[in-house]
This record gives structure tokens, sequence and C-alpha cells, in this order.
């Protein structure tokens, strides 16, 4: 019984690490789509956040420092995506797309420059276990502060507004643009913590490859959980939940490939079985030119 | 990634183009040996496969004074490329590294049939390719007989990258050799379906650990690199290393390393290349040829104890002599009888 609950135990606890960076880069989407700005960059933003993370902490010797540099990094390239979408009105899955072959290339380059080894960082001074536990948390206040920013405060509706009419919100005195600009820039900073967590929490280094598609697992987390920041956070618990459990089935004699498509199996029956039931911001993925 | 033909073609034709406007002079100024090598998508830094292939190469370079030229993959689509570019400018020898590039080996050896190609890892059958391959469970076989002998909790663990036939040779030769030495040792296997997702190869690596087992062989690539972070954190635990010598990334915590001395293959091949002699068709380094081994074990030496090496000497011994046969499948696995040492 007690083997029972310790197992139990363990993949509570491996959901919660798994999850983590799935609800940052999760809400910063959210964020972001409730704007109206498809944010397809997620994954390009979890790369920036991870490599800069740790090369700044590699330089400086000091973790904290590299977390903030990475969460500016993400801002930088969501402001590029920011940017090209409302003032140039760039198709946003294009240019987000654009952004995470940059990420990817960038990385692998700057980790030529930085270390002159190709593929991996040397191991950084890291955040460690306290930095692992506060991240974690952290990703759930930032769940419940986003939920009350987006249903409680001005900014929030005005968010909300520029998602589902742009023209609307323009002509009721909200800059669209502006509102659309700054969402995208603080979703890019949320979900740029998902990679700090990724390489300077969980782990001390960055590797090619390291993010491994959480951006693409987040962009479904943000359809399943409906566009609001508790149920994005739900659909990544769920996520990181079937990846813990599939990690702890796997034994031998039990094909593997089968248990490792289990978190996509079970986001494809979740998805299926919301058809028709989900909306998305009316004006999500639209660029706005204002006439 | 299948590619719409045209498109392909013009892609081959681009690659051509701009090798040809990049060599000025098809033959290296001092007429040596030239020697190119196509890295797989894992590429250099992975302190391990790569790596190891690229350590050949710089030894062949030094030794054999031969130019050489490292073209590294991004994406699965860059193999061909790649390896047209090096053909185009008339390499002598081209190395392509890892299994995953062999169907493409096979077209574009077809399509230059006067320059000559390796492919490590994988069986290609063609005039102008040489197949390097490793017998990785005779290696793995003796990690799992240390293994056996040095686990506390009677629990041992297999960590792989991608569950695919090569990475079952690792798995099955690891398990025989542990049941060589204990039947009643327990191997838990599990694979992270990836060879670069470091996250999930330190959490898997800590599954493992708390079900149990208190050594851990990890065959993952990059993922790989996860496990021995999770390693740091326990006491009394250790990972097996694989591929190149890992014992120093963690000294004390990686018990030896599986190495697999792909440089040895490359190094071999490229000698063949710059006497300017045939290459074999095929190449099969085991624990006879050096091509696998363990590695010195220079920070465990408090572990691995004299008595534990005089097994694997036996061990070793009755492998290369050829009692003893390690399985390289999990059928052969299942099959598998101790032999009297």
């Amino acid at each position: 019984m007690n083997a029972t609950l310790a197992a139990v135990m363990a993949i509570l606890g491996l959901t919660l690490i798994k999850a983590t960076p799935l609800i940052y880069a999760a809400l910063g989407g959210v964020l972001s789509e409730r704007a109206g700005v498809v944010n397809i960059g997620l994954e390009g933003i979890l790369i920036a956040g991870a490599f800069t993370s740790v090369v700044v902490s590699g330089a400086t010797g000091n973790p904290i420092l590299g977390a903030l540099a990475g969460v500016l990094a993400g801002m930088l390239l969501a402001a590029i995506l920011a940017y090209v979408t409302t003032r140039l009105a760039v198709d946003q899955i294009v240019a987000g797309t654009g952004l995470n072959i940059a990420a990817l290339a960038g990385a692998a380059f700057g980790l030529v420059l930085v270390y002159h080894q190709p593929g991996a960082s040397h191991e950084v001074p890291a955040l460690g276990r306290t930095g692992e536990t506060v991240l974690v948390v952290l990703a759930f206040v930032a769940a419940g502060v986003l939920h009350l920013v987006l249903t409680r405060t001005p900014w929030g509706l005005h968010v909300r507004a520029c998602g589902e009419d742009p023209s609307a919100a323009d002509s009721a005195g909200i800059d669209a643009l502006k509102t659309r600009f700054w969402a995208v820039v603080i979703g890019g900073a949320i979900a740029s913590l998902g990679g700090v967590y990724l390489s300077l929490a969980e782990l001390d280094l960055y590797s090619d490859g390291m993010t491994a598609g959480r951006g693409f697992i987040a962009l479904a987390a943000v359809i399943f959980g409906r566009w609001t920041p508790l149920g994005a956070t739900g659909a990544a618990l769920f996520f990181g939940f079937f990846a813990a459990l599939q990690f702890s089935l796997q034994r031998a004699g039990v094909p593997s490939e089968l248990l490792q498509a289990l978190p996509y199996l079970a986001a494809l029956v979740a998805l299926a079985g919301f058809a028709g039931r989900v909306r998305a911001p009316a004006a999500d993925g639209v660029p706005y030119v204002r006439s | 990634m299948p590619c719409w033909p045209p498109l392909r073609a013009v892609l081959l034709a681009l690659a051509v183009v701009s090798t040809c406007v990049g060599c000025a002079g098809k033959q290296s100024a001092s007429g040596a040996i030239r020697i190119g090598m196509v890295t797989d998508v894992g590429g250099l830094g992975d302190r391990s496969f790569n790596d190891s292939a690229y350590a050949g190469l710089v030894r062949a370079k030094t030794d054999l004074h031969v130019d050489t030229t490292v073209l590294q993959s991004r994406s699965a689509a860059d193999y061909q490329i790649n390896m047209t570019v090096l053909a185009n400018k008339e390499y002598d020898e081209i190395f392509a590294i890892g299994f995953l590039m062999a169907r493409d080996v096979t077209e574009v050896a077809e399509r230059y049939p006067q320059r000559h190609f390796s492919i490590i890892d994988a069986v290609v059958d063609q005039p102008n390719v040489t197949s390097v391959t490793f017998k990785e469970e005779e290696g793995s076989f003796l990690a799992g007989a240390l293994a056996a002998m040095t686990t506390k909790t009677k629990t041992i663990a297999f960590l792989g990258g991608i569950d695919i036939p090569l990475l079952r040779k690792f798995e099955a030769g690891y398990a025989a050799g542990a049941r060589q030495i204990d039947p009643s040792v327990k191997v838990l296997v599990k694979y992270v379906g990836s060879f670069e997702d470091v996250a999930s190869g330190k959490e898997l690596a800590g599954v493992q650990f708390s079900e149990g087992a208190d050594i851990i062989y990890v065959a993952a690539g990059k993922a790989g690199l996860g496990a021995i972070d999770q390693v740091k954190e326990r006491n009394g635990a250790f990972i097996i290393g694989v591929d190149s010598d890992q014992d120093a990334i963690a000294p004390g915590k990686i018990l030896t390393s599986m190495v697999k001395r792909v440089d040895i293959g490359v190094f071999r091949v490229s000698g063949q290349a710059a006497a300017r002699k045939p290459r074999p068709a095929h190449l099969t380094l085991g624990l006879k040829e050096g091509g696998v081994g363990l590695t010195d074990f220079r920070y465990t030496k408090s572990v691995v104890t004299p008595a534990k090496l005089a097994v694997l000497a036996k061990l070793r011994a009755a492998i290369i002599g050829g009692t003893l046969v390690a399985p390289s499948t999990r059928e052969e696995l299942a099959s598998f009888k101790r032999i009297p040492l």
C-alpha cells in the first residue's frame, strides 16, 4: 500500500515538473492570443529564455541575473513578433514560424561563439532546488494573476476587446495596435520563464533541441484550455500528468513507442471532446490594419 | 521527410552550384588526400557519438597528414545535400556518421560511383561504401556484469534514447551481462523517446532511481546529459556512460563508460584512404578489435575492486575467444544462458 502511495506521489511530483514549462509557455500564448495575435513562436521564446539565461549565468556567475536576462531575451523576441504582426500586419503564422527557426539557429550559432563547441553549453551556476521550487510555485501564481488581470482590470478588458474586434476597440479609444504589442511582449516574458526553468532550474546547461517541442504542446494547451489562463494551466497539468504516467508505466515488454504517444493521444481525445464547444477570440490570428 | 522530387532536384542542383563557387581548385593545394565527414543531427558537442567520430578525423589529420572537413547536419534534409557537396568537391573518402544516413548514403553512392563513402552503424550494400559497425552488445555485456557486481539494491537500469534495433544491442548485452553475474538482479528498461530532450532524460533517470535502481546505463545521446545531472544529486548511485569516455563529466559518479571507438573505425578507414588502398566492404569492431570496451575506471577505483576486474577480464576473454556470445536482440537475450566461468 505504501509503495502504491509512493508511486502515486512520484507521478504527481513529476507532473508538476513536466507541467511547469508548459504552463509558462501556455500562459504567454493565452495573453498573446486573447489580444488577437497567435503566437506560434512560443517554442522559439522557450529557446531564447533557455539559451540566454545559461550564457548570462555562466558569464556573470549569477543565476538570478541569468534568469532575468532569459526573460529579457524572451521579451525581445516577442517584441519582434509583436512589431511585425501589429505595425507591419505580417501573417502571424509565418512570423511565428520564422521566430522559431531564428531562435533555434541563433542558439546553435551562439553556442559556437560563446563556448567554441557546437551542440551543448558547459555547466553553469544554476538556480538549484530552491529556484526550481520557486519557479514551479510562481507558475501557478502567474496563472492566477493573469486570470485576474484579464477578467478584472481595464487593461485586461482592452486586451480581450482587441482579440474580439480591434476595430471597435480602436474606435472606443483603445489603441489596438499598442495593446496587442504589449500583450505579446508581456506574454513573451512569461513564456520565456518556461525556458529558464528547463535550462537553469531543472538543469544547468543549454543543449540544442532541449525544448523538444514543448512550445507546440503549450499551443495545444492554450486551445484545450479554451484561451483562459486557468484552463491552459489545467491543460498543461493534464499533459504533464500523462507524460509522467508514461515515464512510470514504461518497462521491459511494453512497447515504449505506444506509451510515449500517450500524452498526445490524450490531447487528441480531449480536443475532439471539446470540438464545437471551444471558441477562439474572434479576431485571433487576424492582422489588424487601421483604415 | 519526403521531399517533392522536382524540389529535391532543385535543391541538389543548388548545392552543386554553391559548391562549385567555393571550389576554385578541386584538388587541395598540397595534393593531399582529402577526407570529409557529415555528422548526424546529434552534431558535434554531444560528448558522445559524433564527437568520437570527430576525434578519429582529427587524428587522421595529424597522423596521416590528410585534409579534413566536417559538415554538420541541422536536419535530416541536410544529409544528402552535405554528402553531395563533398562528393562534388571530389573528396577521397566521405564519412556519414550514423545509421540515420543509411538511405541517403545509398542514393548518393549510386550517383557518384567514382567516390568512396563510409557509413557508421549501418550496413549499406554498395561497391563504393564501407559499412562500419560495432559489437555494442559485447561492451554492454561487460557494463552489465560490472553493474550487477556493484549494485547494492539488486536493481539496475537501462535508459535508451529511442527504441530502435541499434539501441536494443546495448540493452540486450547489458541485461545479459547482469544475468551472467546474478540472475536475481532486476534490470529496469526505459526509453526517453528522444536523443535531445535533456530534461526528460533527467526525469526518467529520477524515476528509475526511485524505482530502486542504483546504477543506470544511459545510451541516449544528449538526453543522457540529463541523467548525469540527476546522478550528481544522489549518493551511492552511478551512471554508466556511453560512446565517448564520459567519466570526467561527473567524476566518481560515472562508474565507467561503454566506449564505442567510432574514432578507431574512422581512423582505420582513413588510413586505407590515405594509402590509396581499397577499403573493406564491412568493418566490424568488437572487443577483439578494440572497437568497444570499458574505460579505465580512473575515478571509481575504490568501487571497481581487483576482484571485479578479474571477473571482467575473464568475461572479456570468453567473448574474444568465442565461448561467450553476447546477445544483440531481445530475442537472443530471452534465450541467453549463463556460462560457467
